[in-house]
């Protein structure tokens, strides 16, 4: 029997979905919760193995044979060495992987980036670790990792020290080109987020004090001498790294507030000239809503304008579905061999509104082209599937996490 | 890195097929749809009636909502029409996007037996929200064996429904000689030559017959395409026309400017817009790859779609009419006079 005022078996908790077909689900042995970092690697024996960090201990990170979607395999699964530690992101070049870890508290270790060799996926080989631990430090929230030569680090360091205790992490360029030795070339924070600063300590968010941190720092082999930065509670920035030892904003995006903050990822669209940014939902219930996806005209980088936002579905039913409703991550257009890229097409993933498509074509009126939001996951906390993150293939196959209990559901696209 | 060969959106391939079945008074069109809803691959069907108590009385009832909508117990989801056709369409889109109602993958729309099913047709075409959403498959008319020989003298309604037809049914036809069937076939085959006609009893027909008619992607295939256009044979001669209605296929070896053609079209629909019932093909125009899908229904017509290439290496233009009194070679000199175009 439906549940009252919906038409539909199962009621509000079903599966719904818009030209995404579920081809396959994978729990990942009861720890189906994965964080931000999802990528895939064409391993030498033809094998496509997509890797995922868990969002939270016990677990480090998973990895899943999906050479046939609909039938995904698991790998390998690794273990955290205690539970106040996270990976969370993860990035994959050819068979090198690398892996943040963030501490619960300062101080703490492990705290920084790892480096494994997954030449061979059953058997990660750790290379190095990058230490980035101190007294003010938390390690390292996310990676970026494309061309085999830089990691776009977003952490703290044991030399930082934060005005603020929430803006504890800010953008390192680390040169791993000898995988042996990773080492910092550059580096760029928040005018007034580090003590000593000659800028004052920028202000706090009136209502949602989400911290002055970089999430997502992106750059692109396409267009190497820039980085985009999705700051927080400090907007959008675009960076001049042309010379990486000193990196140098050139734009730069404030809208919180009024809006909510939480600027997360900056994707951008570098044959048009936009970028497509999404803020991270990070309360229940509709708390922080609207945390939307934005597409900003970027022809002219020092005057960034937003111009639209993604149509999502309606907050007044979403908010009331259990935990996160509103934007997260992206697709990335990563150049890697096994990586989805559309200068049109754009995946996000929202919690309980799932994973969803958009076009846009018109970037004045971008559309919603299709959705998937899986059936809420046993035993799920939140009462709803809250998925996280998304990576989509070459051949146009979606890979959706869940942030609790999910795991992975592998879709393919009918638009 | 280049993008990926999947970088861009089928504009046709992610619509929800409309399914319009029409048919005059006693034609059996709530049988028709009830045979359908007990396909196994029609069970995420949302179905607009006329009245409630029509569709599914034998399946039982899982849940009412409202006087308005019912789930059936197959999973599909019967909804009445009050009102306006382009506000339920709407409203149903954004109920399932909400997730009060099933995740539907096609709509049918049972007309009432004397309705005009060409608002219905033209609702699809030129609402653009519902464009987003839907695109219209296939108009199957029903007809009756035993009476519509009477009706399609007496009345205009059935005429117009079989002209505008992508498919017709002649049903109840265990209850007609075969004589008089013959002649009804014929007279249908008068009105509209192209659309594949089979006979049915107690709405007993095959799926395939009904679905996936209308183009559902933009890399459409050579026989995905005729069976969107229908027979391809001019039927001109060797059959006697109906006073009224007439179908005829133009073509044209030469691409065409696209401002020629619409120019052509936008006089055309000026002066006999209400007689030109259907139209539908594709255009070669000059410097596109691919062909111009065009359809229309009266005065009102889908802004041009282009398909992603020719399904096959015969680049003509093709343009099925269908008319109420405008002859062919009427079209055929206005197109000549507009364009410097040949006429093959």
């Amino acid at each position: 029997m439906a549940a009252e005022g919906t038409l539909r078996p199962g009621g509000g908790a079903a599966q719904l979905a818009l030209n995404m077909k579920l081809l396959g689900h994978h729990e990942l042995a009861g720890f189906g919760g994965v964080g931000e970092g999802v990528n895939m690697q064409k391993a030498k024996d033809g094998r496509r193995i997509l890797w995922m960090a868990h969002e939270s201990a016990p677990k480090n990170f998973t990895a899943v044979d999906v050479t046939d979607p609909r039938n995904p395999k698991m790998v390998v699964q690794t273990d955290l060495p205690h539970n106040d530690v996270r990976s969370n992101s993860l990035d994959v070049v050819g068979d090198i992987m690398a892996v943040a870890y963030q501490t619960k508290k300062w101080g703490l270790k492990p705290a920084g980036m790892d480096l494994f060799d997954i030449s061979t996926p059953e058997k990660p080989r750790l290379i190095s670790h990058f230490d980035t631990s101190g007294p003010h430090s938390r390690g390292a929230h996310c990676v970026f990792f494309v061309d085999g030569e830089y990691v776009h680090l977003t952490s703290g360091a044991p030399d930082f020290e934060p005005t603020h205790q929430k803006d504890d992490q800010f953008y390192r360029i680390i040169d791993v080109r000898n995988p042996s030795k990773p080492a910092e070339v550059g580096r760029w924070w928040y005018p007034g987020t580090r003590k000593g600063d000659s800028a004052p300590p920028p202000p706090r968010h009136p209502r949602f004090d989400g911290g002055y941190r970089p999430h997502n720092c992106t750059s692109y082999p396409k267009k190497p001498d820039r980085t985009y930065v999705g700051y927080i509670d400090g907007g959008v920035w675009i960076l001049d790294i042309s010379d990486k030892s000193k990196p140098k904003p050139v734009g730069h995006l404030q809208y919180s507030p009024p809006y909510n903050g939480f600027s997360h990822t900056v994707l951008p669209l570098l044959e048009r000239g936009y970028l497509i940014v999404s803020d991270e939902c990070v309360r229940d219930n509709g708390e922080d809503w609207p945390k939307p996806t934005w597409v900003v005209d970027a022809h002219v980088e020092s005057n960034l304008v937003p111009i639209a936002t993604f149509p999502l579905p309606p907050a007044e039913i979403f908010t009331k579905r259990g935990g996160r409703f509103g934007s997260h991550n992206l697709h990335e257009n990563l150049p890697g061999p096994c990586s989805f890229r559309s200068e049109t097409l754009i995946f996000g993933t929202y919690f309980n509104g799932g994973v969803r498509a958009f076009d846009v074509s018109n970037p004045m009126q971008p559309k919603e082209v299709g959705y998937f939001v899986p059936a809420t996951p046993k035993l799920a906390p939140k009462g709803s599937a809250q998925i996280n993150d998304v990576w989509v293939d070459e051949n146009r196959i979606v890979y959706a996490v869940d942030r609790f209990g999910g795991g992975l559901y592998t879709l393919e696209t009918t638009f | 890195m280049p993008e990926s060969p999947t970088a861009t959106r089928d504009t046709l391939a992610g619509l929800i097929p409309v399914s319009i079945v029409t048919g005059f008074l006693g034609s059996g069109k709530t049988t028709l749809v009830n045979r359908l809803l007990k396909r196994p691959e029609m069970n995420r069907v949302a179905v607009i009636v006329n009245e409630l108590g029509e569709i599914g009385v034998d399946n039982d009832l899982v849940q009412v909502s409202s006087e308005q909508m019912m789930l059936l117990n197959n999973g599909c989801l019967c909804c009445v029409l009050r009102g306006d056709l382009q506000e339920t369409l709407r409203d149903l889109f954004i109920k399932r996007r909400n997730g009060e109602i099933i995740d539907y993958d096609r709509v049918v729309i049972e007309t009432t037996g004397l309705a005009d099913p060409a608002p219905v047709m033209q609702t699809l075409l030129t609402d653009s929200m519902l464009r987003d959403q839907y695109r219209l498959d296939c108009v199957v008319t029903l007809v009756d064996a035993v009476n519509a020989t009477g009706q399609l003298v007496q009345f205009s309604e059935p005429v117009k429904q079989v002209a505008l037809a992508d498919r017709l049914v002649v049903t109840k036809t265990d209850l007609a000689a075969e004589e008089p069937l013959e002649t009804l076939t014929e007279r249908l085959r008068e009105i509209n030559p192209r659309a594949p006609l089979r006979r049915a009893t107690n709405g007993e027909i095959e799926l395939a017959f009904l679905v996936d008619v209308g183009l559902r992607r933009s890399r459409a295939d050579l026989e995905e395409v005729e069976r969107w256009l229908g027979a391809d044979e001019d039927h001109e001669h060797g059959h006697r026309h109906d006073e009224t209605v007439q179908s005829f296929v133009l073509r044209f070896e030469k691409p065409m400017a696209w401002a020629a053609f619409t120019q052509a079209m936008d006089v055309l629909t000026a002066l006999r817009g209400p007689d030109l019932l259907r139209v539908k093909g594709l255009v070669n125009v000059e410097g596109k790859s691919g062909p111009m899908v065009v359809q229309g229904v009266q005065h009102l017509f889908h802004p041009p779609l282009e398909l992603a290439a020719w399904p096959s290496a015969d680049r003509t233009t093709r343009l099925v009419f269908i008319t109420r009194g405008i002859p062919r070679q009427v079209v055929a000199d206005l197109f000549a006079a507009i364009g410097a175009i040949g006429t093959g």
